[in-house]
Parts: structure tokens; C-alpha cells; sequence
């Protein structure tokens, strides 16, 4: 599994980490070797989406293109197998922010774009 | 391993230029080679870092533009790019030059410019040090990377926004006694805690500007030297690297790679955090410098808001960090920001720092990050 094949899953609404055949380590993106027991056995496994703000911002300045887009949220999640994963945060009040708000994975397009996003759990 | 010393230091005024980066760097080599007293024809080789110029100047193949410039064309050339940690990886690969044996005398440095493009643009271009995959589409910004992280530790600590504005207050009084800082004038608590949120819990004020600069250090091995007087020793420099991603760090509190470049600079120094009398670190963010205190093992993990807010880390105060103004006043300038910091270093061990001088320091300590924390630079100097 490639980046190429976790982003077409993503645009289909599906989350997919890989796992490691050898010590159970679970990973987001996809990658050579494991970092735990260095072997390069791993198999994809489907996420459930569900997991729990670990740290948030609020983006008020952007990059060039993406003016018109702020100001947007951006949280780290521990999703509920245990791995992490960055993305943007939609449909969540930003004072409703806070570590440990559940929040569930959901794909989100912005011009074309399709990104890793959490909604309302 | 050969002992190495920086035997030549050169600066530009940081800010706004209408010079490109090559030339600004030529211009802070040019003041090493005359600081060190050598002639240009004794430099081996240039190790040199720019990150952005393919954006903003439309140049790469910098670095013998660089040396061209310099009046030296045919010096072999290298040009490093490792986010804002790039010269800072250039000094330890030209230390590595020298302590091998290859080359005698070797010019390092790295210059940066900026203000020539809309900050959106730089904001954009910067987010280029972040992962392209998943972080850049996520619009996450360089003060959105260092907001998580201090999202993190109020939360695990009880650090305030007061706390990180009591480091912006301390680097701009700082840069009122460099007349090459970017900015040059106090600011108040309340202008820090009153200006407009960047990423949330980053003010304005919290961040280091975007800067125009070069920096250049001209280094030798001992034999060469000893012949001069003003020399400062590398007692050590250690790299370190983490994940590049964000989600992957194992605790957004911390800088690991911090910790882990200054346990191996401490321990090639033969030094320990007590030994330190005078610190540059990156302030890129106030967060940052806070973490980094705390990871360079001098103030117990937590405890780095407190030190900044009771003045420990002030000129005068226990353990003077960043009397250079820091990034967040003196200015960063990406590609320079490394050596700029070693220059610091190096002019308050040889007793020139003038009145940001840190009365009898003997060892110093510089810090570099690059991007969301992936790389990491620390390196110990010393006086004989």
C-alpha cells in the first residue's frame, strides 16, 4: 500500500492504516519498515474512524490559496486502535474544542483538494 | 578526531535587503575571513544553506554562486537544506571535514531572503518544511505546528500565554542591545498578550518575524588555530532526527530530538547543563523556547514557562538564554539562523558581546530546530 492508494481510500470514506505482521504495531501513512521490530511485514487494516483530540489550533493566518478557507481547526487525533493522525477539524464549534472531544474521521475536499478531516463524533 | 575551533565570524544586519541571498551571504563571509585574519585563498571548501531561494529567487544552485561571489569560484561547494536547522547541519558536516583530516580551513554559513515575496507567499513556502501528504493539505502552518505543541504543555503543565509572552518581552529587550537585530525596540506584556491570534494559543507576538540575512563562520583545525588568539573551540556537535509527522510524535509536550541532540553534545563536550553559562536557542515560536529549556536539560520538563516568567533565563538572571535578541527579535532568516546563533556564541565567549556580554562565560550552547521538529542541531563551544 502506497500514499497514493491511503488517499483514494480516504476520498472514499475510508480509513486504512497498516499493521505489522510481526509485533501487531499499527501505523498511518504507509511505510518500509516497522520502527518497532524492524521487519517489513505489513498488511492494511480498515479503521473505524472514531477517536479523541489530542492537541488543536485554530489557523487565523495561511498559506498562499488558502485565505478564503480561515479561520479552520487542525487537531491531532488518537483514533480508538491507537495510532494518530492529523487533520482538519469541520463542524465542531471551535469553543467546543478541547483534548480528549470525541471526534470521528471523515473526508473533507476544498477545492478539488481531499484531506484528512474529523467531524462530530 | 581532529579538535576544531572557529577562528572567524561575519553577520549581516538582519531585516529587510534588496540584496539576494548569495550576495548577502558573500557579505558575511567576507567579514569572517577578515575577522579571522586568514586570506581568501586559504579556504578549502564552502558548506553553505539557503532553503527557499528556488521559490523566492527563482535560484538553486547556490552555493557556488555563492563562492563565485565571494571572489573564490573555484572552492568546491554544498549547499545543505534541512528547514530552519540548514546551516547548523552545514557547521557540523564542515567540523566533520576538518576533525577527519580532508580540509584545514572551511567556510560555513547560509543566508535567507524573504521580504521580497508577500508573507502569504513565505507563510506558503515555509508550510513547504511540513509533509505534503497529509500536513500541507490539512493547511497546517509552521505557527499551527508549534500551537499544537503548546496546546500540549499548558495542558499537561499549567503554561500560560502570560508565560510565553515573558519570553517575547525578554528577546526584544535583548535585541535592543544588538545593533544587528531586526527589531531593535522593547515591547510590553500587554502588546504581546493584546495582538491578534495566529494559531490559536499563538499570538502575533508570540512568533519570530520573517527576516532577510547571512551568516558565515570560518572554521580550522588546531594546528591553524593556535596561530590565532580570538579562537573558540567546538566542543561538540550532535544531530538528531524524529517522525516528520506530526501525528506521530509520542508526546506533543516534548522536542525528543531535542533532548536527544543535546545528550550527544553533552556527552562529546564532556559537559553537562550546569556547565552552560550562555545559551542561543530557537525561539522561533515562545513555546519553542520554552520546550527547548526544558529538553537541553536546564529546568525540569514543565518548568520552562516559570523560568521565563521569574526572569532566569534574562541577561543577569541564572542562566542568560538568547542575548542575541533570539529569532524572536534579532530575526530568522532561515538559512543563516544556525551560524548567526554559533556567531553569537562565539562572540560572547571571546568577551565581545559588548553590552549584551555575559560576564566570564566560558562554555556556550546554540540550539537549532528545522521544521515540525524532525531536525534537530546542538553543539557546545569553549574557550581555551
Amino acid at each position: 500500500m502506497h500514499l497514493k492508494d491511503f488517499f483514494a481510500e480516504v476520498r472514499a470514506g475510508r480509513l486504512t492504516g497498516i499493521r505489522c505482521g510481526r509485533c501487531g504495531a499499527l501505523a498511518i501513512p504507509p511505510k518500509e519498515f516497522c520502527e518497532q521490530c524492524q521487519q517489513r511485514e505489513w498488511q492494511p487494516v480498515p479503521l473505524g474512524g472514531a477517536g479523541t483530540v489530542v492537541s488543536f489550533t485554530v489557523i487565523r493566518v495561511a498559506p498562499r490559496g488558502r485565505s478564503a478557507e480561515v479561520p479552520y481547526a487542525v487537531a491531532v487525533v488518537r483514533l480508538e486502535e491507537g495510532v494518530s493522525l492529523l487533520g482538519r477539524v469541520v463542524d465542531v464549534p471551535f469553543d467546543a474544542l478541547k483534548a480528549g472531544l470525541p471526534v470521528r474521521f471523515r473526508p473533507v475536499e476544498i477545492g478539488g483538494q481531499t484531506m484528512i478531516g474529523f467531524g462530530p463524533a | 578526531m581532529r579538535r576544531v575551533a572557529v577562528i572567524g565570524v561575519g553577520v549581516t544586519k538582519f531585516g529587510k535587503h534588496d540584496r539576494t541571498s548569495a550576495e548577502l551571504f558573500a557579505q558575511a563571509a567576507a567579514e569572517a575571513i577578515l575577522d579571522a585574519g586568514i586570506a581568501p585563498s586559504a579556504i578549502q571548501a564552502l558548506y553553505f544553506g539557503n532553503v527557499t531561494g528556488g521559490e523566492t529567487e527563482r535560484q538553486l544552485h547556490m552555493a557556488p554562486l555563492a563562492a563565485t561571489l565571494l571572489g573564490l569560484p573555484t572552492v568546491p561547494t554544498t549547499r545543505f537544506e534541512n528547514a530552519c536547522a540548514t546551516s547548523h547541519v552545514a557547521f557540523r558536516h564542515a567540523v566533520m571535514e576538518i576533525a577527519s583530516g580532508v580540509s584545514d580551513v572551511v567556510l560555513v554559513g547560509g543566508a535567507e531572503r524573504v521580504l521580497n515575496v508577500p508573507t502569504e507567499s513565505a507563510t506558503e513556502f515555509f508550510a513547504y518544511c511540513s509533509d505534503a501528504s497529509i500536513e500541507q493539505p490539512a493547511g497546517l502552518t509552521f505557527p499551527g505546528v508549534f500551537a499544537l505543541i503548546a496546546r500540549a504543555h499548558m495542558d499537561k503543565y499549567g503554561t500560560t500565554e502570560e508565560q510565553m509572552a515573558h519570553v517575547a518581552v525578554k528577546n526584544h529587550r535583548h535585541g535592543t542591545l544588538n545593533p544587528k537585530a531586526q527589531f531593535q525596540k522593547e515591547i510590553s506584556l500587554e502588546t504581546v498578550l493584546k495582538s491578534a491570534y495566529v494559531a490559536d494559543p499563538l499570538k502575533l507576538y508570540d512568533c519570530c518575524p520573517f527576516t532577510d540575512g547571512g551568516a558565515a563562520l570560518v572554521l580550522a583545525s588546531e594546528d591553524v588555530a593556535r596561530k590565532h588568539r580570538r579562537r573558540i573551540w567546538v566542543l561538540g556537535s550532535h544531530a538528531a532526527t524524529d517522525t516528520m509527522f506530526v501525528h506521530e510524535k509520542r508526546d506533543l509536550s516534548r522536542v525528543t530530538a531535542t533532548e536527544r541532540a543535546a545528550q550527544g553534545a553533552y556527552r562529546q563536550a564532556g559537559k553537562t547543563p550546569a556547565d552552560v553559562n550562555v545559551v542561543e536557542l530557537h525561539d522561533c515560536f515562545t513555546i519553542a523556547e520554552i520546550v527547548a529549556t526544558e529538553g537541553l536539560g536546564f529546568f525540569e520538563p514543565g518548568t520552562g514557562g516559570l523560568a521565563a516568567e521569574k526572569g532566569w533565563t534574562s541577561l543577569g538572571g541564572r542562566l542568560p538564554v538568547n542575548p542575541s535578541g533570539g529569532l524572536k527579535a534579532k530575526g530568522h532568516p532561515i538559512g543563516a539562523t544556525g551560524a548567526a546563533q554559533i556567531a553569537e556564541i562565539v562572540t560572547q565567549l571571546r568577551g565581545e558581546a559588548g553590552p549584551r556580554q555575559v560576564d566570564g562565560a566560558s562554555t556556550g550552547l546554540t540550539h537549532t530546530l528545522g521544521g515540525n521538529t524532525a531536525t534537530v542541531l546542538v553543539s557546545l563551544f569553549g574557550r581555551d
